[in-house]
């Protein structure tokens, strides 16, 4: 009953608030952090399961081993297989085109969707199988370009087809760039017959499984150390370049962003346990001299912290469900699958927060209330012994290792975020002493205002101190995570900034260069430079002959690659080793990207032969570059001279934007140029930029209540320090002091105290989100002038404010009154 | 009922020690009332706080009804004190987060008595504050308070009432009432009453004095001198 009653009051009294809210935060961070990418993660498995028809494939440039197949049955998964190849296809006696067949089993696909309509261009229709044998259906764009119909016959190879759909979407169909070319899908059963398929024939076969998610990691587990040379295992992780690194650093920001909201909820707990401890020391006198033993205040001020704590994960949870609820809401259109539910992992892992955090920074100095003197009832002026000791201090920052450890499961960054918060806090600290130091050395002339003022600041030198060294942290933890936040921002957008190209023209022959650079300028979409392309096969390093292309030995082995010439070195790519030639050179160079220098294990200096159609060319390594493949730009492993490839028969390639209304266009485009291949990357585009955009809105969202974290650690800091300020305030009015003269000296004190934290913790978030960003997130670093005005102002006005609110009563109320409910 | 035996209160100072209370010995018979009076800094609160067993001796023992105080530790002082003692303060030390009533309550609860609220609205009544039960501390008058905090004192009612100073803080009229009405409950009550005051006023009422000068007993004989 007495809990309650003191809990009540308490409440009413606005002691209790702080540490609430604290702990709501601390437990809405957790849960709400953990659902979102619970469900944000399932979401994005299912989508790039999506990507690839599949939960796991293994990609192969000839035929996979039985046992392969069968193993993956055996563990009770479904599988299916592809076959992905260019071929000719033609219909009547004129009409052919080059087409990228794939053919299926029944089962494909795996996940995802196959969509086809029954004329082209119509209704799209969900089916759950391929074509059966014997039919195949057509891109739509075929169907005019072969001049066929539904039911109308094609051929491939040896073997007609009736046509009986057009193909509209394939959830695998942005797998490949042997995917060249409009699709035709056809049943893989019928392969055989048409005899295109043959030995050393440009193909790619995919063994695609589905499965129970422990199931499909035990295949994983079985058959990785399997993958050889020209086998590739894609999961969800490399299937999508673009999407995994901006998800793995979303990530890497968010379990950042929530271990450190978790520090500061910390931070304001414990202050806010203090200074609840610190106004209860009287009270526990009063109750022990009355008779109450240690025991039984214990048991008070435990049950206290337990209603408190049972509280804060009611409402910290329901605050954590219905951040990720209204978030998912908000962005239920730009998620491409439904999020799947998160379960009530999160919400435990919320609730053993609070406990762990009451537990480590509130309990401490309430737990030592039992011990207080019953003597203060006589003798007022006996210290407190609320003060906190080096183990508090050991299980306050035990407790933060922990959470940050459980939380994020990353020791490297959980301990590189303590290493940084331990250095800035005694940097900050021996800092803010020096200064403070030095306040009263420049003060003591100044007119009367700043002399109190000052005077105030160095007489409880300690105490502000340890305020100046939390407000910097926190305002340090704040200003790193929208800096990073906002170089995060500003890379991903300028990765795939507005009018990105998203399709990609290849087999440009030369005579129609020209023409295809008009046909795009008057369309007016964005045409990017037009790049050769030659097919050329690797045949000698350092005039060593290489291994077959089939060999399975990894490494170096003849291979068929696109050449390209530039006089320039291309946008985008960086220059490892070595030099880039004048542009008029007419030396045998080339410059290799680092991949595949590494693979053909060649260093500047050395000599590559090729063989391009049958004349051989001999030229020298003269740089490694590296490039930049998340760009959606061509790339070429291989760069030479313009003078050196130009007589070599080339054909070309270029990317241009094309917004989803002007698609039409490419029906034109495409009878105007009937040779040349159009790849549609707008889909795979459209659905990263969709991802990053939800990414980025979850951070901004979660950066938004760390801040509120942050704050919470403000006022609790500046209520630390208020009743003493009060108190002497109150005295300095009853001898007469007038209001400017009080309120004026605690501007100018709680403003000097924000502009040494401000100072601070700019300079510590320097140097924190330069660390961040070179080592952990894998980012460019560049400096922040802005910062070094912007974060001092902002901590003079928001702790100036904070700290003149919070003790405004100094003038509000009358002295007495502010002195006798101290 | 209160014993003292060479009681002695030393306290650490930077330049040495200070000794408060030098060999204190005096006998306090079960409802007797005494006065602890002496000069500003004589160790009278010092004393009156090792008898409650509020602080411990540095030598020297007390004993309340036969048990001597510092063979307990603070939890077992704690619970005599729950059982037998109740104290009225200069600075009434009503707990702010509680309305009078709940005041009154406490120590009926902290005992596990029952009835609580019964009887700590009776006790009210008995003080004249019937109109005043769901007021907080800081909403009633000096007088008001020390009325809530002598009804707290007798609520559990105990065998010994220590009071320092109670009417320090108050006006003469007020002052009066307060003393009123604290000896008619102690009569009433048959409490042993020991109280420190420099008033003579409420030291003349009790049935005896005990002096203190310099942390030392004042003998009766002197104490005439002294005060002259």
């Amino acid at each position: 009953m007495i809990v309650w009653r003191m809990l009540m009051r308490d409440w009413r009294g606005g002691e209790l608030g702080v540490l609430l809210a604290a702990l709501v935060i601390a437990v809405a961070i957790v849960s709400g952090i953990s659902a979102f990418t619970t469900r944000l993660q399932s979401s994005l498995e299912q989508e790039s399961h999506r990507f690839l028809a599949a939960d796991l494939a293994v990609s192969g440039s000839r035929e996979h081993p039985f046992d392969w197949r069968q193993q993956a049955a055996d563990r009770g998964l479904r599988t299916a297989n592809t076959l992905v190849f260019p071929s000719m296809v033609f219909s009547g006696e004129e009409d052919m085109y080059l087409a990228s067949i794939k053919a299926a089993s029944d089962q494909y696909p795996l996940r995802g969707e196959l969509m086809i309509s029954s004329e082209p261009f119509g209704d799209p229709l969900t089916v759950t199988t391929g074509p059966r044998r014997g039919t195949v259906w057509l891109d739509s764009r075929l169907f005019p370009l072969l001049k066929v119909d539904i039911g109308g016959l094609v051929t491939i190879g040896d073997t007609d087809f009736e046509v009986t759909g057009a193909v509209r979407s394939e959830p695998d169909q942005a797998g490949s760039f042997l995917g060249f070319g409009p699709r035709v899908l056809m049943h893989l059963d019928d392969i055989p017959a048409t005899n295109v398929v043959q030995p050393g024939s440009r193909v790619e076969y995919r063994l695609l499984v589905a499965g129970a998610p422990e199931q499909v990691e035990e295949y994983r587990q079985w058959i990785d150390p399997k993958i050889v040379s020209g086998f590739r295992l894609i999961d969800v992780n490399n299937s999508q370049r673009g999407i995994g690194s901006a998800l793995d650093r979303a990530e890497s920001f968010l379990l950042l962003a929530g271990s450190l909201g978790v520090v500061l909820a910390g931070v304001a707990i414990a202050l806010a346990a203090r200074r609840f401890s610190e106004r209860h020391y009287d009270y526990v006198a009063i109750m022990k001299s009355l008779g109450a033993d240690s025991g039984k205040i214990n048991r008070i001020y435990a049950t206290s912290l337990l209603s408190i704590g049972g509280a804060a994960i009611v409402i910290g949870s329901a605050l954590g469900w219905s951040m990720q609820a209204v978030f998912f809401e908000l962005f239920a259109d730009a998620l491409p699958v439904q999020p799947g539910p998160s379960g009530a992992r999160p919400y435990y892992i919320g609730a053993a927060t609070a406990m762990v955090c009451l537990i480590s920074f509130a309990w401490p100095p309430l737990g030592r209330l039992g011990a207080a003197s019953p003597l203060k009832v006589l003798r007022r002026d006996l210290p407190n012994a609320t003060r906190r000791s080096v183990l508090d201090n050991i299980i306050g920052l035990g407790a933060v290792l922990l959470l940050m450890l459980w939380y994020s499961g990353d020791v490297q960054l959980t301990l590189a975020v303590l290493a940084g918060l331990f250095a800035s806090a005694s940097i900050a600290g021996l800092a803010a002493w020096l200064l403070l130091r030095g306040g009263r050395l420049a003060g003591m002339r100044a007119g009367s205002i700043w002399r109190l003022a000052l005077a105030s600041l160095q007489r409880r030198g300690g105490a502000n101190t340890l305020q100046v060294v939390i407000f910097s942290l926190a305002i340090m933890l704040l200003l790193i995570l929208v800096l990073v936040r906002t170089s995060l921002i500003e890379e991903w957008q300028m990765q795939l900034p507005e009018g990105t190209p998203n399709h990609f023209l290849i087999n440009i022959a030369p005579d129609e260069v020209n023409a295809v650079r008009e046909s795009l300028t008057e369309k007016a979409v964005l045409p990017q430079p037009l790049y050769p392309m030659i097919r050329g096969r690797i045949t000698h390093v350092n005039s060593e002959a290489l291994g077959r292309s089939d060999d399975p030995e990894e490494g170096r082995r003849e291979r068929e690659t696109n050449l390209t010439w530039s006089s320039d070195l291309p946008p985008g790519n960086e220059l490892l080793e070595g030099q880039w030639w004048q542009a008029d050179t007419s030396e045998a160079l080339v410059s290799i990207e680092e991949g595949m220098a590494e693979r053909l294990q060649v260093g500047v200096g050395d000599t590559v032969s090729y063989l391009i159609g049958s004349q051989p060319l001999q030229v020298t390594v003269s740089s490694i570059r590296k490039l930049d493949w998340e760009s959606m730009q061509p790339n070429f492993f291989m760069v030479f001279p313009t003078a050196v490839l130009q007589g070599y028969p080339a054909t070309f390639m270029t990317s241009f934007h094309l917004e989803s209304g002007d698609k039409g266009f490419l029906n034109e485009f495409i009878r105007s140029f009937p040779t040349v291949t159009v790849v549609e990357m707008d889909v795979v585009i459209k659905q990263v930029r969709g991802i990053i955009t939800q990414v980025s809105a979850a951070i901004e969202l979660v950066l938004g209540v760390i801040l509120a974290a942050g704050a919470l650690v403000l006022i609790a800091g500046v209520q630390a320090s208020v009743d003493a300020r009060l108190y002497e305030g109150a005295i300095l009015r009853a001898l007469g002091a007038q209001r400017r003269l009080i309120m004026g000296a605690l501007v100018i004190e709680f403003s000097a105290l924000g502009l040494f934290a401000g100072l601070l913790a700019t300079f510590a978030a320097e140097i924190s989100v330069f660390i961040l960003q070179t080592e952990a997130l894998d980012m460019d670093y560049s400096a922040h002038p802005l910062l070094w005005s912007l974060g001092p102002l902002v901590a003079v006005v928001l702790i100036g404010a904070l700290g003149v609110w919070n003790t405004r009563k100094v003038v509000s109320s009358p002295p007495l009154l502010v002195l006798r409910e101290l | 009922m209160i014993k003292t035996e060479k009681l002695l209160k030393r306290v650490p100072l930077a330049e040495g020690e200070l000794e408060i209370l030098k060999g204190i010995d005096l006998e306090i018979k079960a409802h007797e009332s005494v006065a602890i009076v002496g000069a500003s800094g004589s160790g009278k609160s010092t004393l009156l706080g090792l008898m409650a067993g509020l602080d411990v001796a540095s030598d020297g023992k007390v004993l309340i009804d036969g048990v001597e105080l510092g063979a307990l530790d603070e939890d077992e002082r704690a619970r005599l004190r729950a059982e037998k003692v109740g104290f009225v303060f200069q600075s009434f030390q009503l707990l702010p987060a509680l309305t009078a009533l709940e005041n009154v309550m406490l120590p009926l609860e902290l005992h596990g008595a029952e009835r609580p609220l019964e009887r700590a609205s009776s006790f009210l009544e008995r003080v004249d504050l019937t109109d005043r039960l769901d007021h907080y501390p800081n909403q009633l008058s000096g007088g008001e308070q020390q009325r809530v905090a002598i009804a707290r004192a007798f609520a559990a009612e105990p065998a010994i009432l220590f009071a320092d100073e109670p009417t320090g803080n108050l006006d003469t009229d007020t002052g009066a009432h307060v003393i009123d009405l604290l000896f008619e409950i102690n009569r009433e009550q048959g409490t042993t009453l020991v109280l420190v005051t420099h008033e003579h006023r409420l030291a003349d009422r009790c049935d005896r004095r005990i002096r203190l000068h310099g942390g030392a007993l004042v003998p009766e004989s002197d104490a005439a001198e002294t005060e002259a």
